[in-house]
């Protein structure tokens, strides 16, 4: 094969260019488009008996042509053939000369050099000059600057789209992590509430969130946003925003979801909706009241094994502005509450097996007696082990009332060190009228433990001082809270536990009272470290709160 | 919680009885300090107190502060085992005229 640069410098040209090869290489040395387009036309026009060239470009491929730059007297800008009807360099020839005649050129005719990579056609270089521009030589000098310039703008068109996909890349790697950060801290409403979350792509569509105000009551949701992708999560991103701001202020689940919902339909682009599930659990009671807005029916795992489903009465959320939703309430006396999106049910094996509700009971049901969370672990780890496939996000929200009861009980370590034989258990609304209860308990605790009447008098006291703070001070009047009080004996002492779910109390604030200074609170602080031995505020237990221990010594009389 | 007042000899009873806690302390506030306008000289039997705490005891201290400032005397009488504690653990049993005769018989001295 000869080498046709030779072949143009050593004989075929009568006057050859100075350096072909110097002219594609300054072609192939440029970056960007229009510096590859600019020295392309330069080394055409340096070709001999041309004295006008234009660059014809589709971009994108299937794009109209048009012309990007020209060298010559006929400026050629406005020339465009529509994308329907430009072809091979024959009809592009023809169009061009029907340009060049409506501006009173006919001749010579133009010569057209395809631009093509690849079997992708980028457009055309046309030139124009004397008669002799259609001779052979000519004509291969402009194949290989053509060749050169679609490599060129090949290459620079893909180095762009690399930059703008890893721009991409990293905006959406750089979303999924805003996303997880929106996710609750994994002990953010203490271990009785777990919830997990695994997009199937990047970002999710799914969210939960759980966070407990200071009334120790857990408000959740669980929510999925039809659609997957960018959209989805943005949207998503919005609603668990909505949940988070509002569920601080707004007891009732209904009205929140109704709130959402108009905030949704005001805004969300047509078409996209939300299912959500919305609801306030109390670790004390173990009730859950919660409103469904068109998402998987939750479902209950009573102690007895016995499951039950609690299906949506009202549509998704970004539908219907103005629709009201209905909040109930279940006890889970003990039992697991499971929020899940389809992502779990939809679990599939093969091409027809779906995990679906049953399926996931059956799993539940098989599994070892192990704590809640690590369970939905192996539950997910043994879906992936066995085959099965999953196409959606994947989220979970689980409440092991099993658990927050246990922690309660004085599990967890902190509660369970030394403070002898439970004498009883008491759980009060933290309203001062209820405080006389506690009163009671107290009186009766005391006098079991042996004290006298006089002593029992001030330990009451001393212990309806410290409720009485819990309900003006902790809880300030909200009216919500709840106090929990356990008395134990000890051989030689009465060991008192005032529990609250309040936020944390600073101990170093409260003092006893300055004797000038008749505050209330502050006396009644006063008269709490007068009478009892150990005033301590204990390390909150799980659940969040407070946790003040209160010992009386007894004093054995000889 | 019940308040009886009556006036004997110039010199308003003020007989407490019940609880006088954070649930009640509002409203004995409202009667003493309404005797305490009164400008005559109150005395209060706790005798029927069963239960007082830190509440009830700032409730106490702020109505003999108002009639000190009137001018007047407040004394407490016949003073309930528990209040007598509370007293003394808020270090105000000396801050206090405590008489030991219940208010309803004639002031034998003091």
């Amino acid at each position: 094969m000869a080498d046709p640069v030779r072949d143009i410098t050593d004989e075929a040209l009568p006057d050859p260019p100075a350096d072909l090869a110097a002219m594609v290489r300054r072609i192939a040395a440029a970056a960007d488009p229009v510096a590859i387009v600019e020295r392309s036309l330069d080394a055409v026009t340096a070709l001999p008996d041309i004295d006008s060239a234009w660059m014809l470009l589709a971009d994108p491929p299937d794009g109209d042509l048009v012309c990007v730059g020209g060298r010559g007297p006929v400026d050629l800008s406005a020339f465009k053939v529509p994308a329907a009807t430009h072809g091979g360099a024959a009809a592009t020839e023809r169009a061009l000369a029907a340009s060049l005649a409506s501006r009173g050129l006919t001749a010579p005719s133009p010569t057209c050099a395809p631009l093509v990579v690849a079997d992708r056609h980028l457009g055309h270089i046309a030139v124009a000059g004397r008669p002799s521009v259609d001779a052979e030589p000519v004509r291969r000098c402009l194949d290989v600057i053509a060749t050169t310039t679609a490599l060129g703008l090949s290459h620079a068109r893909l180095a762009q789209t690399s930059a703008e996909q890893e721009r991409d890349r990293r905006d959406l790697a750089l979303a999924g992590e805003i996303q997880r950060s929106l996710l609750p801290k994994p002990d953010a409403a203490g271990s009785a509430v777990y919830g997990l979350n695994r997009p199937y792509r990047k970002v999710s569509g799914d969210f939960f969130d759980f966070f407990s105000p200071p009334d120790g009551l857990v408000r959740f949701a669980l929510g999925d946003v039809s659609g997957k992708g960018m959209n989805a999560a943005l949207l998503m991103a919005k609603t668990a925003s909505l949940f988070r701001c509002l569920g601080k202020t707004m007891n009732d689940p209904a009205d929140l979801l109704a709130l959402i919902n108009r905030e949704i339909c005001e805004t969300a682009s047509r078409g996209m909706f939300v299912t959500m599930v919305a609801g306030v659990y109390a670790p004390a009671s173990g009730r859950v009241r919660f409103a469904n807005a068109g998402h998987q029916p939750p479902l209950l795992r009573r102690t007895d094994r016995t499951y039950e489903e609690f299906p949506a009465d009202a549509p998704p959320l970004g539908i219907i502005p103005e629709i009201a939703f209905d909040a109930r309430t279940v006890d889970l006396d003990g039992g697991e509450f499971f929020i899940f999106t389809d992502g779990l049910t939809e679990y599939r094996h093969g091409d027809s097996d779906v995990l679906g509700v049953d399926g996931l009971i059956q799993m539940l049901e098989t599994m070892a007696d192990s704590p809640l969370e690590e369970r939905l672990h192996v539950l997910l780890a043994d879906l992936d082990r066995d085959g099965w496939e999953v196409r959606d996000d994947l989220t979970v929200l689980a409440i092991d009332d099993a658990k927050a009861s246990r922690s309660l009980d004085g599990g967890g370590g902190v509660i369970a060190a030394g403070q002898g034989e439970t004498l009883g258990f008491l759980t009060v609304p933290a309203l001062v009228d209820r405080v006389r209860l506690v009163r009671g308990a107290v009186e009766a605790a005391a006098r079991l433990c042996g004290f006298d009447v006089a002593t029992s008098a001030d330990i009451v006291l001393a212990v309806a001082e410290a409720c009485q703070n819990v309900v003006v001070h902790a809880y300030a009047d909200r009216a919500e809270g709840t106090i929990e009080l356990r008395t134990f004996r000890r051989p030689d002492a009465l060991v008192i536990h005032i529990r609250d779910f309040a936020p944390a109390v600073d101990p170093r604030t409260v003092r006893p009272r300055d004797l000038d200074d008749i505050i209330p609170g502050g006396l009644g602080t006063h008269f709490i470290r007068e009478i009892m031995d150990e005033v301590d505020f204990l390390p909150p237990p799980s659940g969040g709160g407070n946790l003040l221990q209160l010992i009386k010594t007894r004093v054995e009389r000889e | 919680m019940s308040c009886d007042i009556t006036e004997d000899d110039g010199t308003l009873l003020v007989r407490l009885h019940g609880d006088i806690d954070l649930e009640h302390a509002d409203g004995v506030r409202d009667r003493l300090l309404d005797c305490v306008a009164r400008g005559k000289d109150i005395r209060v039997d706790l005798s029927q107190v069963d239960y007082i705490d830190s509440s009830g005891i700032a409730t106490l201290v702020e109505a003999l502060q108002l009639a000190k400032d009137n001018g007047t005397a407040l004394v407490l009488a016949a003073v309930s085992t528990q209040a007598q504690r509370v007293l003394k653990l808020a270090r105000l049993d000396k801050v206090f005229t405590i008489l030991e005769t219940p208010a309803a018989s004639p002031a034998g001295g003091g």
